[in-house]
């Protein structure tokens, strides 16, 4: 989804309902809303505020996905709780 | 557990759906353990007490329904009931007060940040996980399962026992006071924001 390429000289610099399209465009990005990319497309290709907002939002996404998960787990956790799991079977 | 009691699995179901349908999000059920107590011995306790309940009361769990759903449900109350009391919280907080204020369901999804993309792209992961960190338990929990873990709102509203409309709302609230903290960061690290051109 990303929507770089397109070009901004065709954008409203000004949303028309900034409360309602951020949270049409933060429900597209939580995978909230089917046969979301057309609808996507065309806010994007067409208002700055949206696309600035969406893209930012994303970033976040992405930045919490890929650097929030990695707190390795303990070696031993898994095999102690089969162990105590086999005890009270 | 408010699920009501199917029917009996056999010892061999059981063991099939503990390390078929359980064991698996061990991985998840840690990382969210640990960023709910900041606490590696207190995090694997949580989730062995989750594991333990949920073998105690697998014949609640239907076979092949949401298993992660269903764990991280159980290790949020566990973690609520028994360990919230002495988990390492940052900052001490009105919890009721962030409740009654933060539950409300109207949002306005003004924006409330100037920040832009480019400004995250140099973060590293401790200013995120740190600025993850730093917000309050509820805050910190829908980011989580959301972002982190890639719930639907539906999910979440189960897991949380909150409506959806609590979920979403509560979401693009835990977001702007994350956006605040990164931006605070972002202005350190020297990107300009658009308050500061004007
Ligand atoms: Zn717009």
């Amino acid at each position: 989804m990303d929507m770089n390429e397109e070009s901004s000289e065709a954008r409203k610099l000004k949303c028309g309902d900034t409360s309602k399209c951020f949270e049409l465009l933060e429900s597209i990005l939580d995978g909230e809303m089917d046969n979301s990319k057309k609808v996507l497309t065309e806010k994007l290709a067409k208002c700055q505020p949206c696309f600035e907002h969406f893209h930012l939002e994303q970033a976040i996404r992405d930045l919490l996905k890929n650097k929030c998960t990695k707190h390795a787990l303990p070696a031993e956790l898994a095999d102690s709780i089969r162990k105590q799991i086999q005890e009270i079977k | 557990m408010s699920e009501v009691q199917r029917r009996k699995y056999s010892q061999e179901e059981k063991n099939s759906i503990f390390d078929g349908e359980f064991m698996p999000h061990i991985d998840s059920m840690y990382n969210f353990a640990y960023r709910l107590t900041f606490d590696e011995d207190d995090a694997k306790d949580l989730v062995q007490d989750t594991y333990l309940k949920a073998y105690r009361f697998i014949n609640s769990f239907e076979q092949g329904t949401n298993a992660k759903a269903w764990l991280f449900r159980i290790l949020k109350n566990s973690f609520i009931n028994e360990y919230r009391r002495k988990s390492k919280q940052p900052a001490k907080v009105d919890y009721q007060e962030v409740e009654t204020y933060y539950n409300s369901d109207d949002v306005d999804y003004q924006s409330t940040s100037d920040m832009r993309a480019e400004s995250l792209k140099d973060m590293l992961g401790d200013e995120i996980s740190n600025a993850l960190n730093s917000l309050v338990v509820d805050f910190r929990t829908v980011i989580i399962l959301c972002d982190l873990e890639g719930f639907t709102y539906e999910e979440m509203s189960k897991i949380l026992d909150i409506p959806i409309g609590t979920v979403r709302s509560r979401l693009h609230r835990a977001r702007n006071l994350l956006k605040e903290k990164l931006q605070g960061y972002a202005k350190h690290m020297g990107y300009k924001t658009d308050e500061e051109e004007e």
